[in-house]
């Protein structure tokens, strides 16, 4: 197999699925999304002698088999309803080559806390835990449920790993490495993400309020997003219509700090270039911006400016006030959400914003709202300065 | 369009750089050394692989390494030592990528982080262990100390993490993303790494790694970093080799595409797991195996891809350390063969069907 170059050919997403806190599947998460839906509360799953109790988004009615790892659990699920959008049964998906690409945090993580506690305590525990960490990376459990050939490809870029999972699967799919591509990311909650975000003192002990005057910080998330990418001769050998098409891919990294955004936003900049010009659209032809929205002070006001700057004019909003900071699946619905409100030619309030920040020369959205054009970012911003951004357009 | 290797750096118990690698390749591997474990109540020492990352110093102030941990500094090391070799002003870091294959992450920091928690509290973690603990801080760490500003990547897809990297790093010279990648692989021998492996494998007894033995277990665990810096092919630019392809997948009981390659470099490395997968795919074919010199890690991979680069730059094989050894019926390449063959590929199959093919090519 040789690779080429076709850049700037888009690739058809015939499938979405998600499953986060706001809800199970998609037509019920933007239910929730229109409605405003949220209810961020102290964690049920963790414990923490922490002396704040930092709300999360935890989704309520959903337990994996003993022998699956959340993470990898819920990327499970979202797959399923993904491929099941698509039309992509186990004897379709045996007929082509299928990757599969994840971006994830959690779910690349050795030394489970349990594993690890008693290790330190002089005891020599089970490895089961282990062995089931072994067994789950994302990718490899997609695969094997759904008995996918293609590549697999677990990338572990902090909280862009979802939108690079996406850009990476359209370059298979542009260079004819696979007929469809199984993208997204996957994180389950988790109790060193949890504490480790109180130590760097970006949590907010209230529901977070992304770009907002008065904003403290994230809420963390969890749960899945996948989105089916197929070549065009595959969609066209089985009848099936594109529902999005993905544009354009960017991404770039500050070179700065290892937490904090540049202060200008420079690798975003670049990453937004990247995307725009490879789609093919100019910033005044987006209907609007999903934006990484975290709620912590720094990436919103480095990012509001951005979007000012580069979109003026341009709604934007953040969906992480109704499902939380998911992480490295955080990219992943976002983009699936932008598909979904490109399709129905509205977007809803971003939730959580209040008061304009006098810091962020332009506001998010405050209410659901119709736009106009076929085309829409969705952007994230990591740790370490890595910037992910993709160009989503109606089919 | 041809992709090409224009700079290796590699870091690893033989010592660190691209000579030393070809020297240990033509003299054989290097000395174990004790990695202290507490097992239950009891102190072991395990033999492991380890790789000295003191000289970074050289190409780095040491008041700015003052906060890299072990893990980062072996990929920084790797990338400096890969730029150095492509020869200065080669890269301009505004156009420049990075792609970083990891098996299993700063386990270092991941772990040190737990114990902080853990012995004095939630609210005694630390924020710079936590930030320090995910995949992606050794990339980070090589965009900020080189002001590479390109895309910047992180794949963890254990044993098959080097063929993911790679593949997207063709893929972004191709596309025309950037004019370099950075694009290597680094796993560390950290106090939790060197735990599971203790109790999953046992303590390492053979004296010699023989991996094309493939019904005993005879690997040693190991860290080390190896990188190569990829350009598009120009006119009159120094490389190494080209990197004519990357295929990777499985899963399903699907196979590499066949390539009419010359060599067969294996990434068996003594594990009795995946063992069998290499005899049963590379019987009959004129195979090398160089793993003892670097052991068993998720990187070994990104050693492989090195070594094949210094066989078609210097047109003899390498010996196989343990090639003696070899138990399916394959030509282990003998020290010193003339190689006047046009491609190289380097293999790496895991235990449940997967398979990472990189095939490295005369420029």
């Amino acid at each position: 197999m040789r690779l080429v170059l076709h850049r700037d050919s888009p690739v058809a997403i015939t499938g979405l699925g998600c499953v986060s806190a706001a809800g199970h599947g998609l037509p019920a998460s933007m239910a929730a999304l229109f409605a405003g839906t949220r209810r961020p509360a102290p964690p049920t799953r963790l414990r923490s002698d922490l002396p704040t109790r930092f709300p999360v988004f935890e989704i309520a009615d959903f337990e994996q088999p003993v022998d699956e790892l959340r993470t990898s659990a819920l990327g499970l699920l979202a797959a399923r309803e993904a491929l099941t959008d698509a039309g992509l049964d186990r004897d379709a998906l045996a007929s082509l080559r299928v990757g599969v690409c994840i971006g994830t945090t959690v779910g690349a993580v050795m030394g489970e806390e349990n594993f690890c506690r008693m290790c330190l305590a002089g005891l020599d525990p089970d490895l089961a835990p282990v062995r089931r960490t072994l067994r789950n990376n994302p990718a490899d459990v997609i695969a094997l449920a759904f008995g996918l050939n293609g590549p697999r490809q677990t990338i572990v870029n902090a909280c862009a790993s979802g939108t690079d999972a996406l850009g990476v699967a359209g370059s298979w799919i542009r260079a004819g490495l696979c007929d469809a591509v199984v993208a997204g990311g996957a994180d389950g909650l988790d109790r060193v993400a949890y504490i480790g975000f109180a130590s760097l003192m970006i949590a907010d002990d209230e529901p977070c309020k992304p770009f907002d005057a008065n904003r403290k910080g994230l809420n963390l998330g969890e749960g899945a997003a996948m989105l089916v990418l197929e070549s065009d001769p595959t969609c066209r050998r089985r009848g099936k219509r594109a529902r999005s098409r993905l544009l354009g891919y960017g991404s770039a990294a500050d070179a700065y700090h290892p937490t904090a955004p540049h202060p200008d936003g420079a690798g975003l900049r670049r990453a937004i270039g990247e995307a725009l010009a490879a789609a093919g659209v100019r910033s005044s032809d987006l209907a609007f911006v999903n934006a990484h929205g975290t709620g912590t002070p720094d990436n919103d006001r480095v990012e509001g400016r951005v979007l000012a700057d580069v979109f003026p004019g341009v709604p934007y909003l953040s969906t992480k006030g109704l499902t939380g900071h998911m992480l490295g699946a955080a990219g992943a619905i976002e983009a699936v959400f932008t598909a979904a409100c490109l399709e129905l030619g509205r977007v809803p309030a971003s939730a959580g914003f209040e008061t304009p920040d006098p810091e962020i020369p332009n506001v998010p959205t405050r209410e659901a709202q119709p736009v106009s054009g076929s085309v829409a970012l969705s952007q994230s911003l990591a740790f370490g300065g890595n910037n992910a951004v993709v160009v989503i357009g109606n089919p | 369009m041809r992709i090409v290797v224009r700079g290796i750096g590699v870091v690893g118990a033989f010592g660190c750089g691209i000579a030393r690698l070809s020297e240990a390749l033509q003299q054989g591997p290097a000395g174990r050394v004790g990695l202290a474990l507490t097992v239950g109540r009891e102190l072991r020492e395990i033999p492991v692989l380890r790789a000295d990352t003191t000289p970074l110093e050289a190409f780095v102030p040491a008041r700015s390494l003052r906060r890299l941990d072990h893990y980062s500094r072996l990929a920084l090391l790797a990338s400096h030592l890969a730029l150095a070799d492509a020869g200065p002003d080669t890269v301009n870091p505004d156009r420049l990528g990075v792609v970083v294959a990891t098996g299993h992450g700063a386990t270092g920091n991941a772990f040190t982080h737990l114990r902080m928690f853990l012995r004095d509290g939630d609210a005694c973690a630390s924020p710079t262990h936590f930030a320090n603990s995910l995949h992606s801080s050794a990339a980070s760490s090589i965009s900020m100390m080189l002001r590479a500003t390109g895309p910047n990547l992180t794949v963890s897809q254990l044993d098959l993490s080097v063929s993911c990297a790679v593949l997207t790093a063709r893929q972004w010279l191709l596309e025309g993303r950037v004019e370099h990648v950075l694009c290597g692989a680094l796993d560390e021998m950290s106090e939790l790494m060197g735990y599971l492996w203790y109790r999953q494998r046992g303590m390492p007894t053979s004296p010699a790694m023989t991996p094309l033995r493939t019904n005993a277990e005879t690997a040693v665990p190991a860290e080390g970093a190896a990188f190569v810096l990829l350009s598009r092919d120009e006119r009159g630019a120094e490389a190494y080799c080209t990197i004519e392809n990357v295929d990777t997948g499985g899963a399903a009981g699907s196979r590499p595409c066949s390539h009419p390659s010359d060599l067969l470099v294996l990434a068996a490395d003594g594990r009795l797991d995946s063992g069998p997968q290499y005899a049963a795919r590379a019987a009959h074919a004129r195979v090398a195996c160089y793993s003892p010199l670097y052991g068993s890690t998720p990187a070994g991979p990104a050693f492989d891809v090195a070594a094949a680069a210094l066989i078609l730059r210097h047109g003899r094989v390498f010996g196989s350390p343990g090639g003696e050894a070899c138990d399916f019926p394959a030509t282990v390449a003998r020290a010193g063969e003339p190689f006047g063959g046009s491609a190289i590929d380097c293999l790496t199959l895991t235990p449940d069907g997967g398979y990472g093919l990189i095939t490295a090519g005369r420029r």
